[in-house]
């Protein structure tokens, strides 16, 4: 049974000595291990745990050193592995040799903190503009953001046809039709069929991270929010619990409860407007209309609840801001049951209709192996058959006391991506039932210092993407030292570029779709 | 009309999409998302102006036909809002295209959105008098609402 695999004494038994283990640091383990060790104990977590997958790769400055935490996660644990690296020489070997899914995090903390990872195919801005003045990495602490003289803009971005003939390169964005958010996909076709993408983010890089640190931890709950305006609660809920985790204080059952039900009705809201948007981007025209009215109602509880149709701003440090009345339970419960009646009509169209099945079915297949190989995680992996869900693997809030499905499919193409999703809906609204008929009394905050004492923490929430990451560094003052954010879509652009290669240009869409992007979260 | 987001948290982008949906319906006002910069009339821009994105804003802004209008859509594409001063934030939108309707909000909802884009209609309608018509559309917590003065006149108009 791989989950009673106890990966850090495993660890222990192979490197013992060489490395130092410290138990229940962060989350489940810390793992310090200098002068390229980092890779022997990834080797090791990958021998003993086929489930060990990158959830992030945080770079840090720690005045003479720049340090490198390297988070993974196993079938039932979660390991930083930390390395420190002199600022003159931050040369590190890369693990994109042993884990494929931590390219474009290496190519992350390359770009904003001015780490070299040895042997690194590729060394381009990823998230910086192309403007950006050479050797200024904006998340080491001398560099003041007003003060960064950006270098003139290139005059036109040029388009390389390769020799021969055979291949055309065709560039889909910034500004597409088919993307609501500027990104640019460079996309090599031979014929019809896609042989290469090459991803270019960091349109909508904002620099949150950098951001978050001159401001105080309650400014920044609200500047989280805003990093997507899709799974705003998720953020902000992570951001807040892995404060309290630094405080290490427990928040009052009901704010716990409250939590859910707006981490559930965020889910809900975007569930049902990414299968809508996958009947647009299909040429589904209709479906799209359907889903969106049918999202109207949410938006409405959403109000009912927060104030907000978008941004609700219920999560602060130490609970949640506004209580749900007792009068407004029947009206979110009848919307709910109301929502649910439509279901089976949905569902049968996900399932039966001849238009979806043609383009959705064994389209974009991405393997199970593959999708282990790649770290994707949320409804993507859940459709290629990993039972990953941070709510059930390591669960938060008033999840571990609520009974409900992790929805898996395994036929691995977009068709199964879409079904999780649609049966999500229907666990979600379980989910805020059971939470709003075991809504327990009592406060909904409790009052904390506004300066946190030193101290980190890492915390993962399950976003309507996937896993969300946080850490948080505190030097005991009112503002974080640090604050690194790794979301869901940016674990899943590697599933992008896996579905997309070898299939049909025309199927770019539907696969992309089925990913659920969101490139403000990506970039941040 | 075109949308284009500049750098937005997708708040702002998602509730122009539910503007086309049955609820809000904008198209009975005849108005229609066109996915080309070259078909369209009014270029909707959502999010603060990233470094990489300016460019890009420009370039789609000079692709458009005249007359052309620009309608900045939430806090962020007002003046920067949130992300004012953050690294790669050059700030409001018209840092770099010169806008006709200011429409703040985090996000605005599509109402206001919908007023917005009535009003600037309204605007544009002839006859009109020679004198400057303001085009806002009223919202709370709006930051800096008063730096935002929209004008739309028929001077403009024939300049563009």
């Amino acid at each position: 049974m791989p989950s009673s695999i106890d990966i850090l004494n495993v660890i222990e038994s192979k490197l013992g000595g060489k490395v130092q283990i410290q138990k229940a640091h962060l989350s489940t383990g810390t793992i310090i291990a200098n002068n390229g060790l980092h890779r022997d104990v990834l080797q090791a977590m990958i021998d003993a745990d086929e489930k060990t997958a990158i959830t992030a790769i945080t770079g840090i400055d720690l005045g003479a050193n720049l340090g490198v935490y390297y988070h993974f996660r196993t079938s039932n644990a979660f390991v930083t592995i930390k390395t420190e690296l002199p600022k003159e020489s931050p040369n590190i070997k890369t693990i994109i040799d042993l884990h494929p899914g931590a390219a474009f995090h290496e190519l992350e903390a390359a770009d904003l903190i001015g780490l070299n990872f040895e042997g690194h195919p590729l060394s381009r801005h990823f998230v910086l503009s192309e403007n950006w003045p050479k050797g200024v990495y904006p998340l080491r602490k001398d560099v003041n953001p007003s003060e960064v003289k950006l270098c003139p803009p290139d005059p036109q971005e040029t388009v390389n046809t390769p020799e021969g003939g055979k291949l055309v390169k065709i560039i889909i964005g910034p500004q597409h039709p088919a993307l609501l958010e500027p990104e640019k996909f460079v996309v090599t076709v031979e014929g019809e069929i896609v042989t290469n993408v090459e991803p270019r983010i960091g349109y909508v890089h904002r620099g949150i991270e950098k951001a978050a640190e001159s401001r105080t931890y309650l400014q920044d709950v609200y500047l989280v929010e805003r990093i997507c305006g899709i799974c705003n609660s998720c953020h902000a809920c992570a951001f807040v619990e892995t404060v309290e985790k630094i405080m290490k204080v427990d928040i009052p059952p009901r704010a716990k409860y409250i939590r859910v039900i707006t981490l559930e009705l965020n889910r809900l809201h975007s569930h049902l407007l990414t299968l809508g948007h996958a009947g647009l981007e299909i040429g589904y025209e209709t479906l799209f209309q359907y889903f969106w009215r049918d999202r109207e109602p949410i938006m409405d509880l959403i109000e009912l609840t927060s104030g907000n149709r978008v941004n609700s701003s219920m999560m602060t440090v130490g609970g949640v801001r506004r209580d749900i009345k007792e009068s407004d339970i029947p009206t979110i419960k009848t919307t709910l049951e109301t929502l649910r009646g439509k279901l089976p009509f949905y569902k049968k169209m996900y399932r039966d209709e001849a238009t979806l099945r043609l383009r959705m079915k064994d389209v974009g297949v991405l393997k199970r192996e593959d999708a282990l190989k790649l770290a994707i995680v949320g409804p993507t992996a859940r459709g290629s058959g990993i039972d990953i869900d941070v709510r059930k693997d390591d669960p938060y809030e008033a999840y571990g006391e609520i009974p409900f499905k992790e929805i898996i499919y395994d036929s691995c193409d977009t068709w199964a991506r879409m079904n999780v999703r649609m049966d999500e809906i229907e666990e979600s609204i379980n989910i805020v039932q059971y939470a709003l008929d075991h809504l327990p009394s009592g406060p909904i905050k409790i009052d904390l210092p506004r300066s946190v004492p030193e101290g980190e923490a890492v915390n993962r929430v399950e976003a309507p993407r996937g896993e969300l990451f946080y850490y948080v560094r505190s030097n005991g003052t009112d503002m974080p030292y640090r604050v690194k954010v790794r979301t869901p879509t940016f674990a899943n652009i590697p599933a992008f570029l896996a579905t997309a290669i070898g299939e049909n240009i025309a199927d770019i869409p539907s696969n992309f779709v089925s990913l659920d992007p969101c490139f403000s979260c990506t970039d941040r | 009309m075109i949308h284009f987001n500049s750098g937005a948290c997708n708040g702002c982008d998602i509730e122009i999409v539910a503007l086309l949906t049955p609820k809000y319906d904008v198209e009975r006002f005849g108005v229609k998302l066109e996915p080309s910069p070259r078909h369209a009339d009014v270029l909707l821009v959502t999010g603060p102006v990233t470094n990489q994105c300016a460019e890009r804003l420009k370039r789609i802004y000079d692709q458009m036909p005249a007359p052309k209008f620009v309608v900045a859509i939430g806090a962020c594409a007002c003046s920067g809002g949130v992300f004012d001063g953050c690294c790669n934030v050059v700030g409001g939108v018209d840092k770099i295209i010169p806008v006709t309707a200011y429409i703040p909000g985090c996000p605005p909802r599509p109402e206001s959105i919908l007023d917005g884009v009535v009003k600037l209609l309204n605007a544009l309608n002839p006859p009109k008098p020679k004198k400057q018509k303001h085009v806002e559309a009223a919202k709370p917590e709006a930051p800096k609402l008063e730096t935002a003065p929209a004008t739309v006149t028929e001077d403009n108009l024939v300049a563009q």
